[in-house]
């Protein structure tokens, strides 16, 4: 029995001392894996800055944001105005190369819109009025622009860089989502999907 | 005996998940609260009523700090026409997008200004944001100015280049225009050279357009001579973000950065080395491979800058391959830019947004950095940070604007004393520049 207490005793003695190693071990990865990972004390400072929510783009079947913004003309719109019917928002900027480029495009549907039931709205993002009122009158825009002069509505719907298009439908749903220029084909598609084609 | 070890093990496993949980934020920032940096209360720089933004700062061989922004030009009074059109029912005037550059020094480190300079006598739309004017200075204290304006129909993207140095009367040179091919160029930086010479690099869009872009260079005297006509460096540039650049052995070797677009439009970021004083460069090494896929406008560039030890640092902005990786990045190379250190992340997006960051670097390795992003109520502010020299002790992340706007792009100055960041801030159609100091620690 001694000899058994002893045993007994002995492997107590090495469990605890594992035990203890294992406890420091644990203690010294976990330390190593904090020393060697800030971006994981970038996040947690994220989440403890109150910013829990994920970053994550509206998504297509969510209901479209309401805003109300100053036109370029000093009148006012807001997207529940236009419930009822279908609205194209088209974010650009006077600055943004691909915005340019598909801007033909965007006034061209914007031309089509009372005939097909619809409304185009377009909104300046990261610019000044004064620019934008210049891009406007230089391209000719046929439809109403809001100025998102303190990013608001870029951020409730989430633009990370103009340009981004949004279809939505009558009811106020997002249908379709283009991110970068439009193409004919996925302007065809995204009015077909809010219900205007 | 199994069992035990079992539980031994699972215990361990249960305490570093508590090491991560509970102590890990305290560790993982290695945020030294030593480090923090103590900044002066705000100074305005500019006339309010004329809403300045924009600034870039830079400090002169004789220990001058010297400030280029952009105001409203009065000149640009509408047509009646114009103001007819847009009177909406009211007294509201018609905007102009025409904006003036103008310089001021200060000898006491920002606290009192010079008068302000006109750099440029032409009624122009002075372009701002992430192209904004920006200053180089000679070893005589002389300073280069370059900025960007719209082509005769006021597109931005088809831009061009302007310079003006000043003259020696307490004025300017009249501007001129530095891209051979019209429309073609934005985004321009400035350098004086150790030769007595100049280095003007922009993104030209002349060959391969639309898309992606060219880095194009161009040499002139510091009497503003032609010394080269303009030379294309590098292919394959993201169309709408500002360059970085710096320089090691006296000049003869120069470091840029800038951000390369993809066949599948990802969007990582590159640093080329010239040997030969910005005659020719290497090719380009990434970075780091952040996958950015965006085929719309990310409108922000990287910024780089070099040590007393000839470390390269460098710091810009990524979403990264999903959203959740957003945020202000940093690395260094060791090597003169052959390689690159893994990304560390300086701060992550706290919303959806394009964010916008620079770095100063001291001799000794010390990185400072400025950028913004959006506070509680989202609303964005200028935040800043600090690494030490052993690239790993970082400052705690601090917040030094207040505004009930939006503050955006932040300019960094360093000397051995100070640490001097400006921003522009906005609200509406309204734009002030601000601008703090922080003392050094010897």
């Amino acid at each position: 029995m001694d000899f058994d207490e002893n045993r007994d005793a002995r492997e107590l003695k090495r469990d605890r001392s594992q035990s203890t190693r294992y406890h420091w071990l644990a203690g010294a990865v976990a330390l190593l894996l904090c020393w060697t990972l800030p971006p994981y004390g970038s996040m947690v400072a994220w989440a403890q800055h109150g910013h829990t929510t994920p970053v994550s783009a509206p998504a297509i079947g969510a209901r479209a944001v309401d805003f109300e913004l100053k036109l370029l003309d000093g009148k006012s719109v807001s997207l529940e105005q236009l419930r009822g019917k279908p609205v194209i928002l088209n974010f650009f900027a006077s600055w943004c190369d691909p915005c340019r480029e598909e801007m033909p495009l965007i006034n061209e549907i914007a031309a089509a819109a009372n005939k097909g039931g619809y409304q185009v709205i377009g909104i300046a993002v990261e610019d000044t009025r004064a620019a934008v009122m210049q891009f406007s009158k230089e391209t000719q825009l046929v439809f109403p622009i809001g100025l998102d002069l303190n990013s608001t509505v870029k951020r409730a719907y989430r633009i990370f860089g103009p340009p981004a298009t949004f279809f939505i439908d009558a009811q106020g749903t997002i249908r379709d989502i283009v991110l970068g220029p439009v193409t004919p084909e996925r302007t065809r598609e995204g009015l077909k999907k809010a219900g205007v084609l | 005996m199994k069992r035990r070890h079992l539980i031994l093990c699972l215990c361990s496993f249960t305490e570093l998940l508590f090491f991560l949980i509970v102590l890990g934020p305290a560790v993982a920032t290695q945020a030294d609260d030593s480090k923090t940096l103590n900044f002066s209360t705000e100074v305005r720089l500019g006339r309010s009523a004329k809403n300045p933004s924009t600034p870039f700062l830079r400090f002169a061989p004789d220990g001058r700090l010297f400030a280029v922004w952009t105001e409203d030009d009065d000149r640009a009074v509408p047509t009646k026409q114009e103001a007819a059109a847009h009177e909406h029912g009211s007294m509201m005037r018609a905007p102009s997008p025409m904006r003036i550059v103008l310089l001021a020094s200060s000898n006491d480190n920002g606290r009192t200004w010079t008068r302000f300079r006109q750099v440029n006598s032409a009624v122009e739309a002075v372009e701002g944001e992430e192209g904004g004017p920006r200053l180089a200075l000679d070893k005589n204290n002389r300073p280069y100015v370059v900025w960007s304006v719209p082509n005769e129909k006021g597109d931005k993207t088809r831009a061009n280049i302007r310079f003006a140095m000043e003259n020696g009367k307490g004025g300017f040179t009249p501007a001129q225009t530095l891209n051979e091919i019209k429309n073609t160029a934005r985004f321009p930086i400035v350098e004086t050279m150790p030769d007595d010479s100049l280095l003007v690099g922009w993104i030209d869009r002349r060959v391969d357009n639309p898309a992606p872009r060219s880095l194009y260079l161009k040499r002139l005297s510091t009497r503003g001579e032609e010394l080269t006509s303009s030379y294309k460096i590098a292919g394959g540039l993201c169309e709408c973000c500002r360059l970085g650049i710096a320089f090691a052995d006296g000049g003869k070797t120069v470091y840029m950065a800038d951000r390369q677009v993809s066949e599948q439009q990802v969007r990582n970021h590159a640093v080329r080395k010239s040997t030969d004083g910005g005659r020719s460069f290497d090719a380009p090494v990434e970075i780091s491979d952040d996958g950015w896929q965006v085929p719309s406008c990310p409108h922000s560039g990287p910024t780089i800058g070099r040590d007393g030890r000839g470390y390269l640092h460098v710091t810009w902005f990524t979403l990264g391959r999903s959203e959740k990786e957003a945020g202000i990045y940093y690395s260094l190379s060791k090597d003169g830019g052959q390689h690159f250190a893994p990304r560390q992340m300086v701060q992550a997006n706290t919303a959806p947004e394009i964010l916008h960051t620079t770095l100063a670097v001291a001799n000794n390795g010390t990185v400072y950095l400025a950028w913004e992003n959006l506070d509680d109520r989202g609303k964005a502010q200028i935040f800043v940070r600090s690494l030490a020299p052993d690239g790993q002790t970082w400052s705690p992340v601090q917040q030094i604007s207040r505004t009930d706007g939006n503050a955006s792009r932040a300019m960094l100055a360093l000397s051995r004393k100070s640490l001097h960041v400006a921003w522009t801030e906005t609200e509406g159609e309204r734009s002030w520049i601000s601008m703090r100091t922080a003392t050094l620690a010897n």
